[in-house]
């Protein structure tokens, strides 16, 4: 059975070394493993490749064992050489290590001293490993491929012969920015035979027609639609939609202080009431949260307060209740007064020193209309406050460049937060600026505790710090995360079942890490064989149609209903609790 | 002497005619001149695009500074821009239009790509708008006032003012998907499908029943194009002398029309139809977009956001080339049909 999913961007490269974008990372992940792969419930490493790892006791030695049942889809059995060969090619540079270099940072060497280990050894401990979602590469047919060659090296099927991989499925046909990717089963998956025989991607490059296209059975998958797209196809009959959640967050940023890097003079024309903490934290009470999913989110998301999103429970930190990210206008009034913002005599604030605020300006980005609503909405709540303000919107890029100009006060973006948070928290560190960080955001503590969490070595430890980080960001309020963003899915659920999402639960059920649901995904009819299973939609005929997913999970297992009361209960108690009951 | 003055007398001012070859070759090198100098244009116009391709493409992915580097230095953005130019003349001269900076493959192989669903798509729709405009002009322009006219007129003028991908979007509703108890006659999109091989023989018909919609679309929108300025053009025609002297031989009405009139009043159209040409590889930009047809004018205007300098680069040069070539084609039949272009 064909598996057709209707994809809204195309691939950008299937060469797992150039490609950047994230509908790419997908075609990667059908056609090759990697040592380790990501968990359904909380993303966190698990086994892949990779069957078990070791580390040293001073954390600078990695040992993993490479299971020895892998072979690649032309019979050539894979090793540990690939692995080396694959990460050598990433350490020596070039644009290989353009993508996956982050993860091989700080490595000494690698060794591979029989063919099913692999030894990777520190300069210094990592928190990171061992998260290692570098796709593997055939030795045999990648050696063939120059650097020079290697920046415009495809990766893509010639003359009806699939490229060599080894995952699950194999790249029949498809181009960089081509509109149809097409994959074969592997039969010798090391991971068992998956239950469909060819997945197709179709890029559509609008959503209306790709959601005709499910109405009308083309295609069995929509993604990336809005939440008034979910509310209309709900309902359909065979037609599953939902909104899942994705580990991202949007955010109202400030500039608090645009220098120079090699001068370390003020850059740009920052307004000075922005530049102050006090100033920012008073606005944290000022916007409604609220209203906003509801305005400019349709009602598709969740109020946001720190940059860890609720996906990653771990690392999160919860607000105290006294300060939880709640609208409280006279609070902000109170905060803004005390910080010496007081009412001048024409009705608007003014700063502590007694001059004019004057109009803050507030950017938004021309290609999401969610984002000029957002500043919209805050330039109202502004003016509630008797804040003067006006709003404009540009093109991302030109945005781009006036952030890195200094030249505005505040701007609406948002961030996408991978399992390992590292990333995300290293856009907030003072030595970003001029490079990631758009808020120009400087903050020794921050900084001294970002060094320690990228080498602590105990789990317990390192969540510490990094809630930590997010207890100093949230009061010091460089971003004032407004929501944790959603993304629409819809799919024929009289067609298939057995999908699980990802964070389970709660989660969306395709662009995920990994490829769970392409292996254990099943046709409607066989719907059954995944009825234990933790956490799978049991989506048939009979009840396809009404209203989808929370049927299909109570079909699919007590379980799951269980884990949901618990989590929600979980959730319940936390934002119920004080400081002193949480930890 | 005053026989002499008599034999010297003024001349009648006569116009040197230049021979067809220096015609054309002055044609020829005057196409080959703009041609440079868009190429000279076409760098520097899309280097004043705001935006860093290197962090609009890697946010979020290259998290530090050696990432971002290291691409640079590959795609060779690092250079200083007068370097980047030569580079850039360098290599078009010898037919390399350089890598793709978001596919990162050679932007000649991702314009051979998208070229035949452009010229499919948009050649199709013109030639079709054109047989079919023209038709109507003659037709509605004839009978000046007539049932026919007004609603040949009302018509394609409604179809003009509408935008190209609303009508497309009724047109799949209606023809793709079929409201109520109605089957759905075409795909709602795509150019073939993915269990057909588009080269194959059992790819025609597949691509041609996924191009059904679009070229429709583009087709109804192209229409009033045509038949507009046959129509006036065959207007102007209608009150000349030399109709009427037709009319008095004694032709019959249809006679009159096909020899006389539309032959006069087809050059306009034949320059229009022309030009059209020209800017076929352009692409529909809209249309593209709702039938989700990997075109060329959709491959320039995703470009512009990166900015991918070298597919801007890259594109531009083929459609200005397409329109400086499609011009110096009609310049040159020109030449020959009327002798009075070539002073």
């Amino acid at each position: 059975m064909t598996f057709t999913v209707a994809y809204l961007n195309e691939v950008d490269s299937f060469n797992p070394f150039l490609g950047i974008e994230a509908s790419s990372f997908e075609m990667w992940a059908l056609m090759y493993d990697s040592l380790t792969g990501y968990a359904m419930e909380d993303m966190q490493p698990t086994p892949a490749l990779a069957t078990e790892w070791d580390t040293s006791d001073d954390g600078l030695t990695w040992t993993f064992t490479i299971r020895d049942d892998a072979t690649w889809s032309d019979g050539e059995p894979l090793t540990a050489q690939d692995v080396l060969y694959t990460y050598e090619r990433i350490r020596d540079g070039g644009p290989e290590r353009a993508t996956w270099g982050v993860y091989l940072k700080g490595v000494a060497s690698v060794t591979a001293p029989d063919d099913t280990t692999i030894v990777l050894e520190l300069e210094q401990p990592s928190a990171l490993l061992p998260l290692l979602p570098i796709p593997i590469v055939p030795e045999h047919v990648w050696t063939d491929v120059t650097d020079d060659e290697m920046r415009s090296y495809g990766n893509e099927p010639s003359g009806g012969e699939p490229v060599v991989g080894s995952g699950p499925f194999r790249l029949m046909e498809g181009t960089a920015g081509g509109s149809t990717y097409r994959f074969e089963v592997n039969p010798d998956y090391w991971g068992g035979t998956p239950h469909l025989d060819e997945v197709v991607f179709r890029v559509f490059k609008s959503e209306d027609p790709a959601i005709q296209a499910l109405i009308t059975g083309e295609v069995d998958f929509v993604e990336g639609i809005n939440a008034l797209q979910v509310q209309s196809l709900e309902g359909r009959d065979g037609i599953s939609a939902q909104m899942g959640d994705s580990p991202g967050f949007d955010e109202i940023a400030f500039n608090t202080g645009s220098i120079d890097t090699k001068t370390g003079e003020p850059l740009g024309d920052p307004n000075p009431a922005v530049l102050d903490a006090d100033f920012r934290w008073a606005l944290n009470f000022g916007i409604d949260r609220e209203q906003i999913i509801e305005t400019a989110y349709q009602g598709a998301g969740i109020p946001g307060d720190t940059i860890i999103p609720p996906a990653y429970a771990g690392y999160r930190w919860e607000p105290p209740e006294e300060d939880a990210a709640t609208y409280d206008p006279d609070r902000a009034v109170q905060l803004l007064d005390e910080a010496g913002y007081t009412v001048g005599d024409d009705g608007f604030r003014t700063l502590p020193n007694g001059d004019p605020i004057g109009k803050l300006r507030l950017y938004a980005r021309s290609d999401s209309q969610t984002s000029v609503d957002v500043m919209e909405l805050f330039s109202e709540w502004l003016a509630d406050l008797d804040i003067d303000s006006e709003v404009r919107s540009y093109e991302s890029s030109k945005l781009t460049d006036i952030i890195y100009e200094g030249t505005f006060d505040a701007f609406e973006w948002g961030w996408y937060v991978e399992p390992d948070p590292s990333s995300m928290l290293s856009y907030m560190t003072c030595g970003e600026r001029g490079n990631w960080s758009d808020s120009w955001y400087c903050n020794e503590e921050y900084d001294s505790l970002f060094e320690q969490q990228r080498v602590e070595q105990d789990d317990a430890a390192r969540e510490e710090q990094v809630q930590r980080m997010q207890e100093i960001l949230y009061y010091d309020a460089p971003y004032l995360v407004t929501a944790y963003s959603t993304v629409g899915e819809a799919w024929r659920s009289d067609r298939f079942a057995c999908l699980r999402q990802q964070p389970d639960p709660g989660g969306v059920y395709l662009i995920q890490y990994g490829v769970y649901n392409y292996i254990n995904m099943r046709p409607a009819s066989e719907a059954d064989e995944c009825a234990g299973e933790e956490g799978s939609t049991q989506l048939s005929d009979e009840q396809g149609g009404d209203g989808g997913v929370s049927t299909g999970v109570l079909v699919g297992g007590g379980a799951v209903l269980v884990a949901l009361l618990a989590a929600g209960g979980v959730v319940a108690a936390r934002r119920r609790g004080t400081v002193g009951e949480r930890e | 002497m005053t026989i002499g003055a008599v034999t010297e007398a003024p001349a009648p001012p006569r116009v040197r005619r230049r021979s067809y070859g220096r015609y054309a070759g002055g044609k020829v090198l005057g196409s080959l001149g703009s041609l440079g100098f868009m190429l000279i244009v076409n760098f520097f116009l899309f280097r004043v695009l705001p935006g860093d391709p290197a962090r609009t493409l890697g946010r979020g992915r290259f998290t530090s500074p050696e990432q971002l580097d290291d691409f640079n230095r590959t795609y060779g953005l690092d250079q200083p821009l007068p370097q980047q130019f030569l580079t850039f003349i360098q290599n078009t001269l010898t037919g390399d239009l350089g890598i793709s900076l978001r596919y990162r493959v050679p932007v000649s192989d991702l314009i051979v790509d998208r070229m035949w669903p452009t010229l499919l798509l948009v050649g199709t729709s013109t030639i079709l708008a054109a047989v079919i405009g023209i038709w109507l002009g003659v037709n509605s322009g004839w009978r000046r006032g007539s049932r026919f006219d007004r609603a040949a007129t009302g018509s394609s003028l409604t179809l003009y003012s509408m935008p190209e991908w609303w009508l497309g979007l009724l047109l799949i509703y209606l023809l793709a998907v079929g409201p109520g108890p109605l089957p759905g006659l075409f795909p709602t999109g795509g150019l073939y499908s993915p269990d057909v091989d588009p080269t194959s023989w059992a790819g025609i018909p597949d691509v041609a029943w996924h191009l059904a919609l679009p070229v429709f679309t583009l087709t109804l929108a192209y229409l009033a194009d045509y038949a507009l300025i046959m129509r006036s053009s065959l207007l102007d025609e209608i009150g000349e002398d030399y109709v009427t002297t037709a009319r008095a031989k004694g032709l019959r009405d249809v006679q009159v029309r096909n020899r006389h009139a539309v032959r006069n009043a087809l050059l306009p159209t034949t320059t229009v139809t022309a030009l059209s040409f020209g800017f076929v590889v352009t692409g529909a930009i809209t249309v593209e977009t709702v039938f989700s047809i990997p075109g060329l004018g959709l491959l320039a205007t995703e470009a512009l956001t990166v900015p991918d300098y070298w597919v801007l680069q890259g594109t531009l040069l083929v459609s200005t080339a397409a329109v400086i070539f499609a011009n110096l084609a009609a310049n040159l039949v020109y030449g020959l049909l009327d002798p009075r272009v070539r002073t």
